[in-house]
């Protein structure tokens, strides 16, 4: 999360700030020399094509990849991270409240006390995503879109300033898609910071503060009426939106994009 | 009841069937993370790994023809050997290219075969072989008991203590580094617990049955709960009560000891499959 000689976490008034991030995969460029800063409480889409380094961006917030020049620095507080996949075995032995629990794990260490406070969290979690009657259920045995909600209380149940949640909508069920959308609001509403990696070009442009939009390097970042233009769009994914009507179709994703 | 009590009336049998008891419970526990988190081929790569660290052990120790090796040597050769594995499989896990299972399968074979060279050097090679690759749970000593005993404490300890760390490593890598949590760290910590219970228990059932005694009673344990605490009592229970049925097995079929156990927990686990509720 921190590179030599640049070990400051961002003031409070910034959840995250990225100073000339270049990151590489494979010895090839993933991102290129990236500055932005995004004010603490807002909501914020991260708009981009597949391979455009939405994921490597927030991998490289949370600390899991390393850049090679530059910084990314989450603002203080504890920063939930939602990837994209979740690769376990269908036996795991966790149920779902035992999921929602860890996300607790991170404040109370490894021998910390589950205390009032810790079980107030992820009661109000389970309740919120309307998981209560799954939680006794393993998590395994779960729908996908039931799995999502479950990850969701255990973000929710984290208490995290900065939220950093990857493609949450791909593949999700309405009622899971609904709870999301509120879930994000109130986030917001409680003065966190959300950033959401999405296809979702229509929901970029109405749903969020601020869009940012990533192919390897920064296109646009700003309020949706400046960074959502047709030029900025064609830049950032490369020619393959389209206008029908009002609306913009990124015709790679176009199955991603409704809602 | 002469059937049930007459076994082990001898004291070599008791102390046996109390040696693979205490094994059973640590494999047990151990292994509800090798079938958790899909390592089992790792686990196996582990378990041949200690081969040829013993096997070096005893060339080393036994000396001229006939004289006993020194144990102490034996499970330092034997811990030292499976710790090399593990690193050597992560590395090369990391380093290659190829899928975890073509890494591990590579070691392990390489390990194994390294194991059997060594120990051909041995005369009267082939009963320490045996012993080695089967085990000798009717010739463990008292004060082999005490130390795995101790030793089984000492991994339950860790175990506890890292209950949650291991949770979120085994759930998400990705969350669990994201929280701030050294997960290469931990993997290795978790391997090196795995080559303990490996160690320890390779010598009641052999490097090539020690896998049963991880893996079984985990899967069997996994079948019938949906929480880590519950499946690593139901699973220390199983393999700890694997160790006298299997031993009465033994002594009344005439076979072998350290199979006839293992074998009695992979029999709990084909029950469990074919008796356990239906999946609601």
């Amino acid at each position: 999360m921190q590179t030599a000689g640049a070990a400051l976490h961002a003031p409070d008034s910034l959840a995250v700030v990225a100073r000339s991030l270049t990151v590489e995969l494979g010895g090839k460029e993933a991102l290129t020399d990236l500055s932005f800063e995004l004010p603490t409480g807002s909501s914020v889409a991260l708009l981009g094509p597949n391979g455009a380094g939405k994921t490597t961006l927030f991998r490289a917030a949370v600390g899991l990849v390393q850049p090679v020049s530059g910084s990314i620095e989450p603002g203080s507080g504890p920063v939930a991270f939602v990837p994209q996949r979740l690769e376990l075995e269908p036996s795991f032995p966790a149920t779902v409240r035992d999921v929602v629990r860890m996300g607790r794990y991170g404040e109370l260490g490894w021998l910390g006390r589950f205390g009032e406070r810790d079980r107030a969290l992820v009661d109000g979690a389970i309740e919120e995503l309307g998981i209560a009657a799954l939680a006794e259920r393993r998590f395994g045995d779960l729908s996908g879109g039931e799995r999502q909600r479950a990850l969701l209380a255990q973000a929710t149940a984290q208490d995290a300033r900065l939220l950093l949640l990857d493609e949450p909508f791909a593949g999700l069920d309405a009622p899971t898609n609904q709870a999301l959308r509120d879930r994000i609001r109130r986030w917001r509403h409680e003065g966190r910071t959300i950033v959401v990696a999405t296809h979702d070009l229509q929901s970029a442009s109405r749903d969020y503060d601020l869009v940012i939009c990533l192919n390897r390097r920064l296109v646009a970042i700003g309020p949706p009426a400046e960074a959502c233009t047709e030029e900025v769009l064609g830049e950032t994914f490369a020619g393959r939106v389209v206008r029908v009507g009002e609306l913009l179709i990124d015709t790679a994703h176009h199955h991603h994009g409704a809602g | 009841m002469e059937w049930l009590t007459d076994p082990f009336g001898a004291e070599f049998v008791r102390t046996g069937a109390l040696a693979a008891a205490i094994v059973g419970v640590l494999c047990g526990v151990v292994g509800c993370y090798v079938v958790m988190r899909g390592m089992a081929l790792m686990a196996d790569s582990l378990a041949h790994g200690v081969l040829p660290g013993v096997a070096i052990a005893f060339v080393l120790t036994a000396g001229a023809a006939g004289s006993e090796p020194d144990e102490a040597a034996l499970w330092i050769g034997a811990l030292a050997a499976g710790l090399l594995t593990a690193l050597g499989t992560n590395l090369v896990i990391r380093r290659s290219r190829v899928r975890e299972d073509t890494a591990a399968g590579v070691v392990f074979v390489f390990m194994l075969a390294l194991g059997v060279a060594i120990a051909s050097r041995i005369e009267g090679y082939s009963v320490d072989l045996t012993s080695f690759l089967f085990g000798d749970v009717l010739g463990v000593g008292g004060d082999e008991v005490l130390v795995s005993a101790l030793l089984t404490v000492a991994v339950l300890a860790l175990v506890a203590l890292l209950y949650r760390p291991f949770l979120l490593i085994s759930f998400d890598p990705q969350r669990a580094a994201a929280l701030g949590l050294p997960v290469d760290r931990l993997h290795l910590a978790m391997l090196a617990i795995v080559t303990l219970a490996v160690v320890i228990g390779f010598r009641v059932v052999g490097a090539l049955l020690v896998l049963g005694l991880l893996i079984a009673p985990a899967a069997t344990a996994a079948l019938l709960t949906k929480r880590l605490p519950t499946m690593m009592a139901l699973s220390a229970a199983i393999a700890a009560l694997a160790a006298p049925i299997g031993l009465l097995a033994s002594w009344h079929l005439d076979v072998a000891a350290g199979p006839a156990i293992v074998l009695v927990a992979v029999l709990a686990f084909a029950a469990a499959l074919l008796l356990r509720p239906a999946q609601s």
